[in-house]
């Protein structure tokens, strides 16, 4: 009789021990599926962040331009225009798309901004009292940083949404996810125009060292 | 006959190491677009020799002082060459970020790092210094300041006008309490070891007396419980590496970077 009874004690604790263990394996799961999904917004932030770092240039920059004698009117109001169709397309900052066109429509707006300003840029070469403007040689080495940091930036979401993806779309959680809503995000994929950006140097008349160094005093 | 068999399988043996040296190539090629080199033991790491030994432990000496005064930390390389095909910016960011150079916290970490082959050189700050030193003074003290002197060789001078700068700019923005993560580390490590140790041998003790205790009703199968030993003990075991002396070492206290700073080339 009191081997029975521990026999069936023992039944119902190991019952209750996988209970328990299951329980908290879901637990754990959801805290750690919120918590990546917490990780991609905070990263969509500092994306929307270095984004408005750069809009928040322009307008001091097409002022310094301005100001430089007779500066080609074309590239400035591209540049006007490309950042108020980057105004139009705003998204929330506070949460990563769910949707992948919403961020596809983000992307090329911003790369068109992207392609003004390397435009602007290289078109500014030819202005040598651009060149010598201090102020304008600030604004330069801030446009560069933000185009730096926006590279970053975007690198640091795609990679946070794809640790997140895996987690949603690998098996257990999966079907654990769909029931709470957790659905995939979409990644930032490199346009040819957009991920060129990065890569204009403004080392003025620098195309090679030799003349660089005979360029500079 | 068995010559012949023992020289074929050692041909395919030979065969077969070839095939495995050769996949190794292809992966050690596969990365060597790109490598990150290993976070180095020093402040200050003069890996391409343009600086002289005296000058790199003042440098070395003067940016651990600055970690233990303000808690910045400053970590300077020179590299003969760039091992990336990427932008210097990207490149050097990566590497500033795997270093993990500044505190986790603050994220206030500064690398310059110097590619003499290339004339390219990056200035990296820390998302937690991007304030006390923006893109615009990061320029200019690359531009103004350092590059200059590089042009003409003098990477010392360079260096040490670039340091200095860099030192003015984000001196103040955080404090620091007179050790750097490397002697924090060495130090908090000696007691938390020991602190460990003695949790896991107490846990250990108490398995071991109950299994004892049950041993007699379940015929001592609390036999795994006892093997915890070995690895609970070289757990309590991680005792702290060398950091004394009078050379100060590096150890980066995992800072971020953004992409916040200056490069180009001279």
């Amino acid at each position: 009789m009191n081997k029975f009874a521990i026999g069936c004690g023992g039944i119902v604790l190991i019952l209750v021990f996988v209970l328990v263990i299951a329980a908290l394996a879901g637990v754990g799961m959801y805290n750690r599926l919120v918590r990546s999904q917490q990780a991609v917004d905070a990263q969509w932030a500092q994306v929307q962040n270095v984004y408005q770092r750069r809009a928040d240039l322009i307008p001091n920059l097409v002022n310094t331009v301005q100001g430089a004698a007779n500066f080609e009117k074309s590239t400035l109001t591209e540049i006007t225009n490309a950042r108020a169709s980057v105004g139009r397309v705003q998204l929330d900052p506070n949460k990563a798309p769910t949707d992948a066109a919403q961020l596809e429509e983000f992307q090329r707006a911003q790369g068109q901004l992207s392609n003004a300003l390397s435009r602007l840029l290289v078109v500014s070469e030819r202005y040598p009292e651009l060149k010598a403007n201090q102020n304008f040689l600030t604004l330069q080495a801030q446009l560069e940083g933000s185009e730096n940091r926006i590279a970053v930036e975007r690198n640091k979401f795609n990679e946070v949404v794809q640790s997140y993806n895996t987690q949603v779309r690998s098996f257990p959680t999966n079907v654990f996810g769909g029931m709470f809503g957790f659905t995939p995000r979409p990644y930032f994929n490199a346009q040819p125009g957009a991920e060129k950006a990065p890569t204009v140097n403004f080392n003025f008349g620098s195309p090679a060292p030799s003349a660089a160094a005979t360029a500079s005093p | 006959m068995q010559m012949s068999i023992l020289h074929e399988r050692s041909t395919i043996n030979s065969r077969v190491k070839r095939i495995a040296l050769l996949f190794a190539l292809v992966a050690i090629n596969a990365h060597a677009a790109e490598v990150i080199p290993p976070k180095p033991a020093a402040y200050f790491n003069d890996y391409a020799g343009v600086v002289s030994k005296e000058a790199a432990s003042r440098f070395n000496e003067q940016l651990a002082q600055f970690e233990r005064e303000t808690s910045n930390q400053v970590v300077v390389a020179i590299f003969p060459k760039m091992e990336s095909s990427s932008d210097i910016a990207d490149y050097a960011q990566r590497v500033a970020q795997s270093w993990g150079i500044g505190s986790k916290a603050q994220r206030n970490g500064v690398a310059v790092l110097v590619f003499t082959q290339d004339h390219k050189m990056s200035i990296q700050v820390g998302y937690g210094l991007e304030g006390a030193l923006p893109d615009a003074t990061a320029y200019d003290i690359r531009a103004n300041h350092i590059t200059p002197h590089f042009r003409s060789g003098d990477y010392e001078g360079g260096l040490a006008e670039g340091i200095d700068l860099i030192f003015k700019a984000i001196r103040g923005e955080y404090k620091g309490d007179g050790a750097t993560v490397r002697e924090r580390r060495t130090n908090r490590n000696g007691g938390g070891g020991g602190l460990v140790f003695l949790i896991l041998f107490v846990i250990v003790m108490i398995s071991i007396f109950r299994a004892r205790k049950r041993g007699y009703r379940y015929s001592g199968s609390r036999g795994p419980y006892v093997s915890w030993w070995p690895s609970g003990g070289s757990g309590g075991g991680w005792s702290s590496g060398s950091g004394g002396g009078g050379f100060s070492g590096f150890s980066g206290g995992g800072g971020s970077f953004g992409g916040g700073g200056s490069s180009g080339g001279w």
